[in-house]
């Protein structure tokens, strides 16, 4: 667990459920070692994802992104994994003018076969969150510290 | 009128920051492109020009205020059993509204009516509002959207405010309207203005005399009450209406409020956040059922509670106090003085419609 | 100007026998701003008015008024919007008759209101050749057209309304302006990633959460049932945080992505004035570098988030 030496960070990956989120259970069963940064959120497709799910991620304070589904051509609904690509390709574009550092979000393609890339993915993309450090605060707060602290 | 003192202009600044070690300043202040009541920073200045685009009545109905904190609990003995922690959050802030206009200090009456109704007293409402002193700055100009003095008010009014400030040459003179603002003013190191009172209301006064006059919509409430069948009148009225929440949100006398429980983990807030008439999930009932479904009724609504409904359960007192902000900022520029002069000579046998 | 609105409004009363409503502009409650204009009635088309200060983008309307047969006055940008609603399949090309003009540039009534330092009583204005000249309480004072355009003016695309049914005036190409305004795209480009976020939460700090942008945008059709205002899925919660009004925006964006055609009503309308096209536009931007696409141009097109392409030329996927 190399580059596990500072704090765990928040990541939070939404997978298929046809290729990798099988890929990451063919990775545990191949007890391939991986950091553990990552939260899975399992979704039937990876055009079930609205790239909103991804802001709302960052802004409640993810510090990283990863999507990933099924190869191009793979996948279960024909098409699911076509039409996200376009989508987070466009969300790419919008996050840097938010102020979200563009590195913080990845989407790739793994297949349920396929634990040792997966295990690459995460290893790469956690170390990659890690340079990156903790996704800036707002300085107000929490909703709930603002909440709390606007009895004026 | 009670104690006056002054102040002269370049001092203005000094003696709010003054002020602002005891209690809370909020006053007028550009930013960005508009002007809104904000904490009193000498750095940043005030903004007395004209009227802020947002009113004061953030000072007592704050857009989202937390009027509880809640917390579940857990205890060693019975795992299973979830107790819950409740604390109630009661404002307890001294504060300063400096520079409202004699409409948005009007406008806390329309609020205090509702909000401090004999028995029926908001807690939260009340415990700013008592803590809240109004220092309104009488106008000078008003602008061609302000109709203040066709709904009962004036440019120069002190309903509402604890102090009235008048602009005199290099001064400001300010004068104590309630004995809240009396006590408040005696407690300040500013010079006595006995002898500018006279001077200051005649000030007032032409300032109200060069006020265009228009015809009074004092007596809407029967006319417009008629209406409430009229649905084409209605139908005509809202049809540019885009249905946004500009002019209730920037009214000083919209008081409407939505409470929910936000909550992260086991921990949350009871907010109230404003709410606003114009919007379709204002009257969406649980079943699916709106009985405002249509931006019609929902203009209805709005015309008929400022100019009938509130005025006849508050003896004729509008809940419009004619700032105009609605008429500036509305992105379509509707204009609410047409419709209730047009509700007010609209005859319902011709069946016109109505384009205003 | 004078003959152009005199062949509106002859247009406009000879289509109306055959109209439902013909949506219009007309004199507003000042002379800064005009209003938009439902003409039912044959009396309605006297107060049609048509210069630079009909701002208002009018296809808005157009989706809620689906089933009726409707006429549109509409500038070369408010067509962009239609053909946008066409290529969606929102509105109906053979209920719809559009009224196209010329558009030398639309006003901002705050740009000017701030620009001319000649009182707030507004008791006259008019336009006359380059200039809107103001008598005010304090007098008289001349503000040069070109200098109180809106900001996508200077970026505008088409000045003539396309698609249109009667052509009112002569065709043109777009104003010529210069010292366009920095964008606050460019300006956000300029700061580092932190400062950019704290931009917003400046920015948003601001914000009064009336939803005007939405309301006003014409593309955002779900209005009474928008998503921001939802509990369950409780995509924002209703406190004043200004990340929960940035979530919206975000929503505003990413729900109007390869549709928005940078219209500019969402910052028009904005009571407080805040910039929030500009997130619209870096997605635009994408867009045309990823799909070559721009909305509104052509209704018979599919706009580039409903389809795909197994081989996208543009898009290089990274490699693990």
């Amino acid at each position: 667990m190399s580059v596990l030496e500072g704090k765990e960070l928040r990541i939070i990956g939404f997978l298929c459920n046809w290729c990798s989120y099988g890929g990451a259970d063919t990775a545990g069963v191949g007890r391939f070692t991986q950091p553990t940064d990552l939260r899975i959120i399992k979704l039937p497709c990876t055009g079930r994802i609205n790239p909103l799910f991804v802001v709302r991620a960052f802004l409640n304070g993810a510090d990283g992104v990863l999507v990933s589904g099924c190869h191009p051509r793979d996948c279960h609904y024909t098409a699911g994994n076509f039409y996200a690509r376009r989508r987070l390709e466009v969300l790419r574009s919008l996050l840097p003018v938010m102020g979200i550092e563009p590195a913080r979000f990845e989407y790739t393609w793994v297949s349920a076969s396929e634990g040792q890339r997966w295990r690459t993915v995460v290893q790469k993309f956690t170390e990659q969150i890690h340079g990156l450090g903790p996704i800036p605060a707002f300085k107000s707060g929490t909703c709930l510290e603002a909440c709390l602290g606007t009895a004026i | 009128m009670g104690a006056a003192r002054c102040i002269k202009k370049d001092a203005l600044l000094t003696w709010l920051e003054e002020v602002g070690k005891s209690r809370l300043v909020l006053a007028p202040r550009a930013q960005g492109k508009s002007t809104a009541f904000l904490p009193f920073d000498p750095a940043k200045g005030i903004s007395l020009s004209g009227l802020a685009t947002s009113s004061p009545k953030q000072a007592l109905i704050p857009r989202h205020e937390a009027l509880l904190e809640f917390r579940y609990t857990k205890t060693d003995q019975v795992p299973a059993q979830t107790g819950l922690a409740v604390r109630e959050l009661i404002p307890n802030q001294p504060t300063l509204v400096f520079g409202a206009r004699p409409c948005d200090a009007r406008g806390f009456t329309v609020l205090d009516r509702v909000y401090d109704a004999g028995a029926k007293r908001d807690v939260y409402y009340c415990a700013r509002r008592d803590k809240t002193i109004v220092a309104t700055v009488a106008c000078t100009e008003p602008a061609d959207t302000c109709f203040c003095n066709r709904v009962g008010g004036g440019p120069g009014d002190s309903a509402g405010s604890d102090i009235l400030v008048t602009e005199l040459d290099q001064l400001y003179v300010l004068e104590a309207v309630t004995q809240r603002g009396e006590a408040f003013l005696l407690e300040q190191k500013l010079p006595d203005a006995t002898e500018l009172a006279d001077k200051a209301q005649a000030a007032r006064a032409a300032v109200r005399a060069a006020m265009p006059e228009g015809d009074s919509l004092l007596g809407a409430p029967d006319k417009v009450g008629a209406l409430f069948d009229e649905m084409p009148f209605w139908d005509g009225v809202a049809a540019k209406c885009l249905s946004c929440g500009a002019c209730s949100y920037l009214c000083p006398t919209c008081y409407c409020f939505n409470i929910t429980d936000e909550s992260k983990g086991g921990q949350g807030v009871r907010v109230r956040t404003w709410d606003n008439c114009m919007s379709f999930q204002f009257t969406l009932e649980g079943s699916g059922h709106n009985p405002r479904a249509t931006k019609s009724q929902r203009m209805r609504n709005r015309v008929g509670h400022k100019f009938c409904y509130y005025p006849t359960l508050h003896d004729g007192a509008l809940s419009c106090v004619g700032c105009g902000r609605c008429i500036a900022h509305c992105p379509v520029s509707m204009d609410i003085r047409r419709i209730v002069s047009k509700a007010l000579t609209y005859e319902k046998a011709a069946k016109e419609h109505s384009n205003v | 100007m004078g003959s152009q609105l005199e062949d509106l409004k002859t247009a406009i009363r000879q289509a109306l026998p055959d109209l439902d409503v013909v949506i219009a502009w007309a004199a507003g409650p000042d002379g800064l701003a005009h209003t938009p204009l439902f003409i039912t009635s044959e009396s309605d088309v006297d107060l049609v008015q048509w210069d630079p200060r009909c701002s208002q983008n009018l296809a808005g309307y157009l989706p809620g008024l689906r089933g009726k047969k409707v006429g549109i006055v509409a500038k070369g940008c408010d067509a962009r919007s239609i053909t946008e609603l066409l290529q969606e399949k929102l509105i109906d090309r053979e209920q719809l008759t559009v009224f196209g003009l010329h558009c030398q540039g639309a006003l901002d009534p705050e740009k000017i209101a701030a620009m001319a330092d000649c009182g707030r009583y507004v008791r006259s204005a008019e336009i006359n050749g380059g200039e809107l000249k103001i008598v005010s309480s304090k007098g008289a004072c001349a503000i040069s057209l070109e200098n109180g355009l809106l900001a996508k003016c200077f970026r505008c695309t088409g000045a003539d309304a396309q698609p249109c049914d009667q052509f009112i005036g002569e065709h043109g190409a777009p104003p010529v302006l210069k010292d366009a305004p920095a964008t606050t795209l460019d300006r956000l480009e300029a700061m580092s990633m932190e400062e950019r976020f704290q931009f917003w939460e400046e920015q948003m700090g601001q914000c009064i959460r009336c939803y005007a942008c939405r309301s006003a945008c014409p593309l955002c059709v779900c209005q009474d049932h928008c998503a921001a205002q939802s509990r369950e899925p409780h995509w924002v919660d209703q406190t004043d945080h200004p990340r929960e009004k940035l979530m919206f925006q975000a929503m505003h964006a990413l729900h109007t992505a390869g549709r928005c055609t940078e219209c500019g009503e969402c910052e028009r309308a904005c009571p407080v004035g805040l910039p929030i096209m500009t997130m619209k536009q870096a997605l635009n931007r994408q867009i045309k570098a990823l799909f070559d696409y721009e909305a509104g141009l052509d209704s018979e097109k599919t706009p580039p988030l409903f389809q795909f392409r197994e081989n996208e030329e543009h898009i290089k996927e990274r490699k693990w």
